[in-house]
């Protein structure tokens, strides 16, 4: 018993003779579990089955290649730029080629242990060349494991068609007005 | 002396001043693309319109002269809209090239058309399109596209260089920039070009695609490359000098650099830079700590003094900050007695303009911080025979390692004592009996003199490697380790180093690292161009 100020003693419910037993209360227990057996069934057997996911989700961020087989990313660093947790780190380089896109990256890594799923990179990429993927199981036994580097995250995001074709059809146009890529007299 | 009011504030300005530069007097800064501090108005862009009571329309204020009694308004509702129009013209062509384009980050075009711009081109037929990754040179690439036909480029080679290498060709909208055919820019000056094309067309060789601009660091320092001393901004990232441009200075190099000091940037980042200190033992050299290292040379050093350090020479860059000099000069004059203590001159040809014949950076610096033959001593032109002789026992290379001098190591050979403290593992570095790592110029803070008695600050760019620091560093710690009278605390900041050395040397009294701001200050008594400075404490 305390008579402390701001402190209220609470009587003991008493205990009948049921809870006494003890048993009657298992008993019980173990037919509300048994009840279940009946019902449907709610859990998923992970990793055996797995979820069907909503268009929205956000998995791993990936790099795509367009419908011809090209590197969609120019290496603008946008995306590098605007990631919270800087989890990107982008190497630019000159594109072979001669095509208007000039530029691509040497090396792409996302750091999967610092990337927080927030979708900015989708967000801001000028080329749509950046995508949240459906993939969440990301696993690895060293932290230079967790780096996803270029080839992975192309694997991951695979191809997607491109509906802009913005330097394509700069390219055609280009060369429709008789006007090339690269060194060459000035125009007529 | 007109008197006009520029957005209801008045101002006098001298007569001939046009209205743009009046309100840039005002520090507002009205768009502009093709006109350009150094070089003639060309008023062909249109983007500075501003309106002017009792004038019809709008007028480009780079063009017009400030009248007394003139009421300029820089952002009426009809000059914005004006402005705004223009860059709609300007875009009609202009490819969507921002994602690979160098310029963007800082681009005007970009600036003034988030400022004036909109989203969308009313334009739907296909653009005009236009040459692409054109070599002007090995160290300029030209886009057609993405030139505004400012001229300034044309201006430049003009104007400034005499070179008159580009020009305009065809007209209306297919106009762009070309050489005469089968020429290419030349010259040590070509890549101004590339900094004051206000858009992307011109960009660098030697820079192109290496990072977007906003990931890097900028400092304001000092070109190492001549005694010029152009005042430069550096850009650095992952550890790295990507690029440097010049950045203006009135005393100095105006707007403009040379393309040697520009490209001069490779050598913080070379592969044979030292990291380590080394020490010869039984014929070969092995790494040790730096703390032993130290000790071994101070040890010498005393042996020196003990000898009366006639059989001491010192070389001690001119490459090196003025107060590294001054702490060498401390090391070996001052305490280890030596008369002989000399720099090393690195000779090219004036080119009239910017570049001097002097290469070294801080030749002034460091003769006033007294490296130069004492009386009865010899300089680096007597070591050799003086080497020859055997009257060499202790030589103390400072920032020097005379590489490319096969005469000056063969009589370095002969000295049974030598020590060098650098940044890279080149020449005297492989025999040495002493070897500590120091730094290169985008290391250190510090002052260097210019070749007008100009004390300009340099700035630390970027981290030495492993345990390499700057000369003045190691230097405090041999002045300490030898207990040599008087020497700073090997603690000091730069700022305090510079204090000291000024109260111990007349030729600088008066100089303080603070004082010298961004654009530095000439020395006092000194006569020279350099005359106007800012904030010195003389
Ligand atoms: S999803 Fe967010 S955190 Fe992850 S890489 Fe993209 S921007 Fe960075
Ligand atoms: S924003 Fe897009 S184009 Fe730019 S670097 Fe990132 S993925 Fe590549
Ligand atoms: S290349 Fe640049 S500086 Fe030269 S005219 Fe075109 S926009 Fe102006
Ligand atoms: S003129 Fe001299 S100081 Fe100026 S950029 Fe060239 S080398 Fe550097
Ligand atoms: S800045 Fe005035 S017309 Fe170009």
């Amino acid at each position: 018993m305390s008579d402390r100020p701001g402190y209220r003693t609470v009587e003991r419910p008493a205990l009948t003779l049921a809870d006494r037993l003890v048993f009657p209360a298992i008993l019980k227990g173990m037919a509300i579990t048994a009840s279940h057996i009946f019902e449907k069934k709610v859990t998923m057997q992970y990793p055996e089955e797995k979820w069907t996911l909503p268009e929205y989700y956000r998995g791993v961020p990936s790099l795509v290649m367009d419908d011809e087989n090209r590197e969609k990313c120019v290496a603008c660093s946008l995306c590098e730029f605007v990631c919270p947790p800087r989890a990107i780190t982008i190497v630019p380089e000159e594109r072979p080629g001669g095509g208007r896109e000039e530029k691509q990256p040497a090396v792409f890594d996302i750091d999967m242990l610092r990337c927080i799923f927030c979708g900015y990179c989708e967000e801001v990429c000028p080329e749509e060349a950046i995508f949240m993927s459906k993939e969440y199981e990301v696993v690895g036994r060293s932290r230079e494991e967790m780096v996803f580097h270029k080839d992975r995250l192309y694997e991951i995001g695979g191809v997607r068609k491109d509906p802009h074709r913005k330097w394509k059809n700069a390219d055609d146009e280009a060369r429709a007005q008789g006007r090339g890529h690269g060194h060459g007299p000035a125009q007529v | 002396m007109p008197r006009l009011s520029i957005d209801g504030v008045e101002i006098e300005v001298e007569k001939g001043t046009t209205v743009l530069e009046a309100a840039r007097a005002l520090r507002k800064d009205v768009p502009h693309y093709c006109w350009h501090p150094g070089l003639s108005v060309a008023g062909n862009c249109r983007i500075c319109l501003v309106e002017v009571e009792g004038m019809r329309g709008v007028q480009i204020s780079c063009n017009l002269p400030a009248a007394d009694g003139m009421k300029v308004r820089t952002s009426s509702d009809a000059a914005v809209k004006a402005r705004a129009d223009v860059m709609e013209l300007l875009l009609i062509n202009h490819p969507l090239d921002c994602p690979i384009c160098d310029q963007a980050g800082e681009c005007k075009l970009q600036e003034y058309s988030f400022e004036l711009g909109s989203g969308r081109s009313r334009f739907d037929v296909p653009k005009n399109h236009k040459r692409k990754a054109v070599e002007f040179s090995d160290r300029v690439v030209f886009d057609a596209e993405r030139c505004i036909v400012c001229t300034r480029c044309v201006r430049f080679t003009k104007e400034i260089t005499g070179t008159d290498e580009l020009t305009v060709v065809q007209r209306g909208d297919r106009s762009e920039i070309d050489t005469a055919p089968g020429k290419s820019l030349t010259g040590n000056y070509q890549m101004n070009v590339v900094d004051i094309c206000p858009v992307g067309a011109l960009t660098s060789a030697d820079f192109r695609f290496r990072s977007r601009v906003w990931f890097m660091e900028q400092t304001r320092t000092v070109c190492s490359s001549c005694s010029r001393g152009c005042n430069v901004l550096a850009g650095t990232r992952w550890n790295r000098v990507l690029r440097l441009v010049p950045a203006e200075n009135a005393e100095v190099n105006r707007w403009w650099m040379c393309d040697r000091g520009r490209l001069d940037i490779r050598e913080p980042a070379a592969e044979d830079r030292l990291a380590g200190a080394r020490l010869m033992r039984g014929g070969v050299q092995v790494g040790v700590e730096p703390g032993e290292a130290v000790a071994a040379l101070a040890a010498a050093l005393a042996e020196a003094r003990a000898a009366g350090g006639a059989g001491l020479f010192g070389l001690v860059s001119a490459r090196l900050t003025t107060e590294e000099a001054w702490l060498a000069r401390l090391l070996l004059r001052d305490h280890a007695g030596s008369p002989n203590l000399d720099l090393l001159p690195r000779t090219g040809e004036a080119d009239g303009f910017l570049e001097t014949a002097d290469r070294n950076p801080n030749t002034e610096g460091v003769r006033a911080a007294g490296i130069a033959p004492a009386v009865g001593g010899f300089g680096l032109d007597g070591f050799r025979a003086a080497a020859e002789a055997g009257r060499v026992k202790w030589a103390v290379l400072v920032g020097e390692d005379l590489s490319g001098r096969p005469e000056d190591l063969a009589a370095l050979a002969k000295v049974p004592f030598t020590a060098f403290i650098g940044s890279h593992d080149r020449g005297a570095a492989a025999t040495a009996t002493v070897v500590l790592p120091g730094a290169t110029w985008a290391e250190k803070d510090g002052v260097l003199v210019n070749g007008d008695g100009r004390a300009q600050r340099i700035r630390p760019l970027v981290r030495c490697p492993g345990d390499a620091r700057p000369e003045s560093r190691i230097l405090l710690d041999l002045l300490a380790a030898a207990g040599a009278a008087g020497a700073p605390d090997p603690s000091s900041s730069p700022a305090f180093l510079v204090k000291a050395m000024a109260a111990a040397v007349p030729a600088l009294a008066g100089l303080t690292l603070g004082g010298l701001g961004e654009r530095g200050a000439p020395l006092r008594g000194r006569t020279g161009v350099a005359r106007v400075g800012t904030g010195v404490e003389v």
